[in-house]
């Protein structure tokens, strides 16, 4: 994990100050806490709101080695002990989501394992600077998401689709025909029909971002804000990857809901 | 694109929004609007019923898969021993099995007394 951090982080900043031996315990925390104060900061540079975000920053590594007993930040305060108590008690529950989510992503069980545990790990890592009250489970797939977008993705064998998508064009993609009634019925009791792995399957197809999207809106029921945090792109790419997604997903489903036969050609509405 | 009746609004107007009415994210007065043109026109109401059924069917067929315990167990277990680290300075393992909890401390004192070595 080490290697991996030092790569991912911008130079200079993997490094400890000069001059300053760390304990061995404060080295593995304070490399992933700049790894995730890295991200974060790079993201505020860009959109210069960091007030805004539902997504908390946490704050760099040095400042919070710095501010340690300072009453500034509530999480600063607290004792290790009390942290992971916390720690334990709020992220430990979402667990089983990140998981899911994990599997989304990777599409692979084993991988979905590793991907989640280095999560939690740099979750843990930088968990003083959760603020409490804002959305721990946003923090969560955001560090999730970027941890697969900057490490993770690139150790996997499986090749990455590039989606191409344009922000404009969701709106007026969607401008669709009315079909006759009935069909549209039809449709759906078939797509009722389909098993799990159908669904989850056409889902596995989807291009990357696309998949993403749809699953934080329609499975984790995240709003557009939080996903464009969580995902780190503008509120319009989101909407399209959705739209595209969705159409993508729904023109898969009806087509394997033919072939399995429970939808006659006659019926499919298109 | 449109019904044919008259409405407030375009049917193609509410055919690009519907998704915007499904993920909640239209303004009170916006989703009133769309709420009353799908009351009154049945094509468009068909199209939005079809999506709500998508959505629904991914919400209710794609998560909900559990986390091996395997893997919880493994990362309390990394975390605790970070936190001892952090709470002792020292190197820490925590091994669980059958008899039960066995906590391995190893201080090195002179890590303190030496100058930092290098990385």
């Amino acid at each position: 994990m080490g290697a991996d951090s030092s790569e991912l982080a911008q130079p200079g900043q993997a490094e400890s100050s000069p001059g300053r031996a760390p304990e061995k315990g404060t080295e593995v925390v304070t490399e992933v806490v700049t790894e995730v104060a890295t991200e974060v900061a790079t993201e505020i540079a860009t959109d210069g709101t960091p007030e805004r975000t539902t997504v908390p920053p946490p704050d760099s590594a040095d400042q919070a080695v710095e501010n340690q007993g300072v009453e500034q930040d509530p999480g600063v305060q607290e004792t290790p002990e009390q942290r992971t108590a916390r720690f334990e008690r709020d992220a430990m529950p979402l667990l089983d989501q990140l998981y899911a989510a994990a599997l989304r992503m990777t599409r692979n069980p084993s991988d979905a394992e590793d991907l989640v545990q280095e999560t939690y790990l740099k979750a843990y890592g930088a968990f003083h600077s959760f603020r409490a009250g804002t959305n721990l489970r946003a923090w969560l797939y955001r560090i999730l998401t970027n941890t697969y977008i900057n490490g993770y993705r690139k150790r996997q064998r499986q090749p990455v689709q590039q989606p191409t998508e344009e922000i404009t064009d969701w709106q007026l993609a969607q401008a669709e025909q009315h079909t006759s009634s009935g069909l549209r019925s039809a449709e759906m009791e078939a797509l009722d029909r389909l098993p799990d792995s159908d669904v989850k399957e056409a889902l596995s197809q989807l291009a990357e971002d696309f998949r993403m999207a749809v699953y934080l809106a329609d499975v984790e029921g995240f709003a557009y804000k939080e996903i464009a945090d969580i995902m780190g792109t503008p509120i319009g790419t989101v909407m399209s990857r959705l739209h595209r997604g969705r159409k993508q997903l729904r023109d898969m489903l009806t087509g394997v809901a033919r072939e399995r036969g429970f939808l006659s050609d006659a019926e499919v509405a298109s | 694109m449109s019904c044919g009746n008259p409405h407030e609004i375009d049917c193609r107007e509410v055919l690009g929004e519907l998704w915007l009415f499904l993920d909640n994210e239209c303004n009170h007065e916006r989703r009133e609007l769309l709420k009353r043109h799908l009351e009154e026109c049945r094509p468009c109401l068909e199209e939005f019923g079809l999506d709500e059924h998508l959505k629904a069917l991914l919400a209710r067929k794609c998560g909900g898969d559990h986390a091996p315990d395997a893997l919880k167990q493994r990362l309390r277990q990394s975390i605790r021993e970070i936190m001892m680290r952090q709470v002792l300075g020292a190197e820490v393992s925590v091994e669980r099995s059958d008899d039960g909890t066995v906590v391995e401390v190893a201080i090195s004192v002179e890590r303190h007394a030496w100058p930092a070595p290098e990385r």
